[in-house]
């Protein structure tokens, strides 16, 4: 039993310290236990209440097991039930001393009352103990056999918990056949259910070793016994449903008749008054007509109306699971509940997740015909009591209007915000005019003439100043005094905290220099002064990189900074349609309430705790809801066009800081300006692709880094790596499992970076640098182990590493496997000058 | 399918921990829990699935009480809350209230039910008829009878028939001296009022509650005189889907006891039985608050437990509130509270105050939401009304009760 784990939190005064408790009731229980006086059993009810108590509150009562166990020869029930669950907890630890219990178990499970065979047997196998497994299947067979359904039904269960402790016995005793033959022939539903769920775990379990096994389970979805459970759903407890309801999904009709039968017979379940059965209906449905697209657009009208009831009746909590599941929906079929929006209205007492999911879903069904009437409510909480709703209100708003064709009245709106004088909705309201304006620039004489009023000072937040700056910058030639807000703002650069309102503050400086030079020259003397002496990386960059390009030559710079812009058509999502489906396979799954597919969150053998790596791992692995992701590689992409590919592997090291390039971009935002910056950067391209080496390289000798970084690196690897390499856990599992071991070597890792390795993130992260991705890692100090894989540049060969660090003795055992086995050795080196930097850069 | 449920007190103590597989789920896990529910500022926001490094987490809150359930692996996320909303609802049930003591005292029956609700991560039997003919509630009845009879157990020696009957919810047939059924509408009105007084949404969420305690098998038909007003449905599983699809006509064999037969919503409904006209009017550091409470619509019944909540803004220092009827009184957490109670005949009530604004505020740019509370006894305000229940082969002796209620849902009122 674990110590106790809470006692760090304030324990109760009353709380007992343990020991001397113990002992004490030890005392009592030893003497009780031979005791035959009437009204023993209340006192040993009394002492058993103590030690499950004390149990509870996490003391250690193990040591009083055999005086348990003395005293557990008792009619009364509630005794029984109390030393059971004594037992069940602590037989693991003292396997030796649960050998006592087995007698009384056993005698208990030929108890006259089936309830108390029921429990002892249900005891029994709760022991899990291994070496006591063949005293398990004797009781069972016969609780298999029982005139009594109690008893049969905790029998399955029993089956089931003996096969986790010992498949082997399991098997040699034919309980697998047994309950298949309940399973169809037992009268009581809840023995088939449990015998259902039993069989679907055992066979999944066995499928990989035994081709009966893998037979068999293949015949629990078969025509039969399907429709032998489907006709007696409506006996089954409200729980066997929704495991009956899940094997359907599994279930392929043979014609659409069988399909139309299917979900005749499972209308009413649409009624059901747990949401958990509506829900598993709801997926069958959904499922089962994937291919036949009228049917399926019929399905969403009929399951609207139960969905909505589920939302507006339920808890908070399972609105919060629904409304997951119905923005899962409503990305599918937004004009199915477009004339429902008035459900997702928010209520003023509901929890902010739900009102979070709310506004999504008032988002999503926005279209012509409602626009106006969810605007206004929206617009009413955006003067709402809980703050970050009402942010995330304003920012609806916004989204609705990047949708919308006519965005007149929102405009209107949003203009409104902005006059609201409240600091966060003049803040919000700003960053959405800005990329209202990327989209819409017809309305910047409207939004400009009322973000002209607004004082730079009362904008505080960064994202808020940057977009200001930006608006600046962009429509100069149109706000009067922009020049002079904006040489203001340079005056006081050393306040400026945030790098993201800097580097803005360069890029609007610039701009503005070109459409009004005279007015603009000092500020933009200052800002570049400022900007290269700045101490952040990128301003300093970004900075020098203005500073030289307008010595170069001037309308170069101008093409550069203020090219001619194409209004964004369409955001670019960040989740990409191929995972919307997946989640839609996985319906009425966690995944959906994540709103990734499994493979990206569960792990597959969850017993050994092998945790993914994450932020990073997510990244590899693909798109996932992380919205940087999309964001860095266009930048990267900018790079890729603006440097050599011999420079590539330098600058790598320090792309990691997430600098903006000129691209604006909104971290915060869900959407990125894929168009947008692929402009800018064709037009960047062609003059600076002769340039920038040598632009770089100074830049390199001026930071004193030089580039004689690089020789650390034993031998300059000809392998190039794919910076974006993909790949999901499976096929690396898969990949694994196939391909030889190519090379096996040991490399020692430098004492700075074991002492980095406090933290496995820090190697994840300096790995991904050098374009070898981590997919999996787990390990405890000393040993840690991390599954990486890489792609070779341009081609889809792939390369997988387990690599385990041991860091006490600073070394690092490392397995490699290669599609390509000629360039395994290449890798290698490349691997290993990558795990030798670690630590040193 | 679940590992491990913990009960939580509102300090986070470990009140009770259920391991229910093989696999034992650690108690740090709760450690972790409650630093991501501090981290979150009240367990009120922090969401009821989450995700820890090694588990993921079904959360439920009721009354102080956290019900916290574990999983390693996928399952549909409705079934882990469900299941322990049922949890929370059975043990509210049994216990007559939750709360951390009653708890604390009874952790015996708290474990003898999780006992019999789960075995082995998958939910069995959550119906409360059921479980309580397996373990009897800690009433004064049973705590008098076992002191009489000096039989201390309580537990029922015999297994409850319905387990192995073909209708679950249903115990074998009971015998009744008198034979009663009682059958209760319970409205919930949820309206949102604009501060124009225009009705942005309203809408009904009613239950039929029946209370049979009948003899045998009892078949029962209900019917409605206006079914067709009904938007949606759900039933208690007991009831017949077919007659309801054909004539709209509920047919069903009631579990014996108290349960709720059918709930149902209304929505799109065109007039409140109250109005509430807030104004609110700043300037100079100072705003000014009128609102008026009055009968809309008469329902023909009396309208009784009135009252007005709403949360004063953060930017508020000091409230100076009246009124012309009834108690105003403001809480510790900025929550003024008008308890109202009937409208007087003579008088409309009134609230009026001033509220003192921060020093360098102007006027006010936050505006409460009030929220209104009201009971009617009597009436069905989505206008339901019950046309007759039959009894199949009636006993000689039934009596037949009908009831109806409505209340207040979230009635909010914007100014």
């Amino acid at each position: 039993m674990a110590p106790p784990a809470q006692s760090q939190r304030s324990p109760s005064p009353s709380q007992p310290s343990g020991k001397s408790e113990v002992s004490d009731l030890k005392l009592q229980l030893r003497q009780l236990a031979g005791s035959r006086a009437p009204g023993v059993d209340d006192s040993k009810r009394e002492l058993f209440k103590k030690v499950i108590s004390y149990m509870t509150i996490g003391i250690d009562v193990s040591s009083l097991f055999g005086e348990m166990v003395m005293c557990s020869a008792t009619s009364d029930i509630v005794l029984k039930k109390m030393c059971y669950l004594y037992v069940g907890n602590y037989a693991k630890v003292n396997p030796d001393l649960a050998l006592l219990t087995i007698n009384f178990l056993q005698r208990d499970c030929r108890d006259e009352d089936p309830m108390i065979r029921g429990l002892a047997l249900r005891s029994l196998c709760s022991l899990r103990v291994a070496n006591l497994v063949e005293y398990l299947v004797g009781p069972l067979g016969s609780g298999l056999k029982d005139s009594n359904s109690y008893v049969r039904m905790v029998a399955v269960m029993g089956v089931l918990k003996l096969y986790h402790i010992s498949a082997s016995t399991c098997i040699d005793a034919d309980f697998p056949s047994i309950l298949k033959h309940l399973m169809l022939h037992d009268s009581d539903t809840q023995v088939v259910a449990n015998c259902l769920s039993a069989l679907q775990e055992i066979w999944s379990a066995e499928a990989s070793t035994s081709e009966e096994a893998s037979r068999e389970r293949e015949a629990l979805i078969s025509k039969p016994v399907i429709y032998y459970l489907l006709n007696r759903i409506k006996e089954f407890s409200e729980w066997a449903q929704c495991l009956v309801l899940e094997l359907v999904t599994k279930y392929v009709p043979s014609d659409s008749s069988e399909i139309f039968d299917i979900m005749n017979l499972l209308e009413d379940r649409l009624q059901h008054a747990n949401g958990a059965v509506v829900l598993a209906t709801i997926r069958v449905f959904l499922q089962l007509t994937l291919s036949m697209t009228d049917v399926h657009q019929q399905v969403y009208e009929r399951i609207k109306a139960p969905l909505l009831t589920l939302v507006s009746s339920g808890s908070p909590e399972q609105s919060y699971a629904v409304l997951s599941h119905l923005h899962l929906l409503v990305m599918r079929a937004p004009y199915v509940f477009s004339s429902d929006y008035k459900h997702f209205y928010c209520q003023y007492n509901e929890p902010s997740y739900v009102k979070r999911l709310k506004l999504e879903m008032l988002t999503a069904v926005a279209n012509e015909s409602n626009t106006y009437e969810i605007v206004t409510e929206l617009c009413e909480y955006a003067a709402n009591v809980d703050i970050p709703i009402a942010r995330e209100s304003i920012r609806a708003v916004g989204k609705i209007a990047l949708q919308q064709y006519d965005v007149n009245a929102i405009v209107d709106r949003l203009l409104q915000f902005l006059e609201m004088e409240k600091d966060y909705v003049t803040a919000e309201a700003l960053v959405l005019v800005k990329d209202l304006l990327r989209k819409y620039p017809q309305w910047s004489h409207d939004c400009i003439a009322v973000v002209g009023n607004i004082s730079s000072k009362n904008v505080q937040e960064p994202k808020a100043k940057a977009a200001l700056i930006w608006m600046l910058g962009e429509y100069s030639q149109d706000m009067q005094d922009a020049p002079y807000v904006l040489e203001s703002l340079v005056e006081n650069w050393d306040e400026e905290h945030s790098a993201e309102v800097r580097l803005h503050l360069l890029t609007a400086v610039m701009r503005c220099f070109f459409k009004r030079p005279p007015e603009t020259q000092s500020a933009l003397g200052a800002a570049l002064a400022a900007g290269i002496a700045d101490f952040h990386q990128d301003v300093h960059d970004r900075a020098l990189f203005y500073y030289r390009i307008l010595r170069y030559n001037v309308s170069v710079a101008e093409r550069v900074v203020n090219p001619p812009k194409q209004a964004v058509s369409v955001f670019a999502d960040t989740q990409s349609s191929e995972i919307k489906d997946r989640i839609f396979d996985e319906f009425n799954s966690l995944s959906v309430l994540y709103q990734k597919p499994s493979y990206m969150f569960t792990d597959k053998e969850h017993r050994v705790p092998l945790e993914f790596a994450d932020e990073l791992g997510n990244l590899s692995i693909g798109e996932a809801a992380n919205n940087v992701v999309p964001t860095q590689m266009v930048e990267e992409n900018d790079k890729d066009l603006l440097l050599t590919t011999s420079e590539k592997e330098e600058t790598k090291g320090s792309r990691n800081n997430g600098s903006a390039y000129t691209v604006p971009y909104d971290g915060s935002s869900t959407s990125v300006f894929a168009s947008q910056a692929q402009v800018e950067s064709a037009v960047s391209n062609p003059t600076l692709a002769g340039h920038s080496p040598q632009a770089s390289f100074a830049i390199d000798d001026l930071l004193g880094l030089g580039i004689p970084a690089t020789p650390a690196v034993p031998s300059p690897p000809q392998l190039k790596l794919n910076t974006k390499a993909a790949l999901d856990p499976s096929t690396f599992q898969q990949k694994w499992r196939q391909l030889p071991v190519a090379l096996s070597q040991e490399i020692s890792v430098n004492p700075q970076g074991v002492a980095a390795l406090t933290a496995p993130q820090a190697l994840l992260r300096h790995m991904q640098s050098h374009s070898i991705h981590c997919i999996a890692s787990g390990g405890q100090s000393p040993n840690f182990k991390f599954l990486f894989f890489a792609q070779k540049f341009e081609e889809s060969s792939n390369y997988l590493v387990e690599c385990v660090i041991n860091t006490s003795s600073a070394k690092a055992q490392v397995k490699i496997k290669a599609d390509d086995q000629n360039t395994s050795q290449d890798f290698s080196t490349l691997f290993e000058s990558a795990l030798s930097k670690f630590g040193t850069s | 399918m679940l590992q491990c449920i913990f009960l939580l007190s509102d300090s986070g103590e470990v009140m009770l921990e259920k391991q229910l597989t093989g696999h034992r789920v650690d108690r740090s896990i709760c450690d972790w829990f409650w630093d991501h529910v501090i981290s979150q500022g009240d367990s009120f926001k922090s969401q009821p699935v989450i995700a820890s490094p090694t588990h993921y987490l079904f959360q439920v809150v009721r009354e102080g009480i956290t019900f916290l359930a574990c999983t390693q692996v996928e399952m549909p996320p409705l079934m882990g809350i469900e299941f322990l909303c049922r949890v929370s609802d059975v043990l509210s049930d049994y216990l007559g209230g939750l709360n951390e003591d009653v708890i604390k005292d009874n952790f015996v029956i708290v474990y003898e039910l999780l006992d019999e609700m789960i075995d082995n991560g998958f939910p069995l039997t959550t119906e409360a008829n059921i479980l309580r003919e397996m373990i009897a509630p800690p009433n004064i009845v049973s705590k008098v009878l076992s002191v009489v009879t000096g039989n201390s157990s309580n537990v029922s020696d015999t297994l409850p028939g319905a387990t192995g009957s073909c209708i679950p919810w249903r115990a074998a047939e009971p015998k009744y001296a008198n034979n009663e059924v009682y059958v209760d509408l319970v409205e919930e009105m949820d309206a949102v009022i604009n501060r124009d007084g225009a009705l942005v949404k309203c809408e009904v969420y009613g239950e039929v509650r029946v209370n049979s305690h009948l003899s045998g098998l009892p078949d029962l038909t209900l019917s409605f005189a206006n079914p067709s007003i009904l938007d949606d449905v759900r039933f208690h599983p007991c009831v017949r889907f077919r007659p309801w699809e054909s004539h709209q006509v509920l047919s069903f064999v009631p579990p014996d006891g108290e349960f709720k037969l059918m709930s149902y919503r209304i929505k799109k409904l065109k007039s409140t039985p109250l109005y509430v006209k807030p104004q609110l009017t700043s300037d100079a550091g100072k705003c000014r608050v009128n609102v008026l409470v009055g009968i809309r619509n008469d329902p023909g019944k009396t309208i009784d437990s009135i009252t007005l909540e709403f949360q004063l803004p953060p930017c508020i220092l000091s409230a100076d509130l009246n009124s012309n009827h009834g108690t105003v009184n403001i809480l510790g957490n900025k929550i003024c509270s008008w308890t109202i109670g009937r409208i007087p005949k003579d008088k409309t009530p009134s609230l009026s105050g001033t509220l003192l604004l921060e020093t360098e505020l102007e006027r006010l740019h936050v505006f409460p939401t009030f929220r209104v509370g009201f009971r009617i006894m009597g009436v069905a305000l989505s206008g339901l009304q019950i046309d007759k229940l039959d009894l199949k082969t009636a006993p000689s002796r039934l009596y037949k009760g009908f009831r109806a209620l409505t209340r207040a849902g979230e009635f909010e009122v914007r100014s």
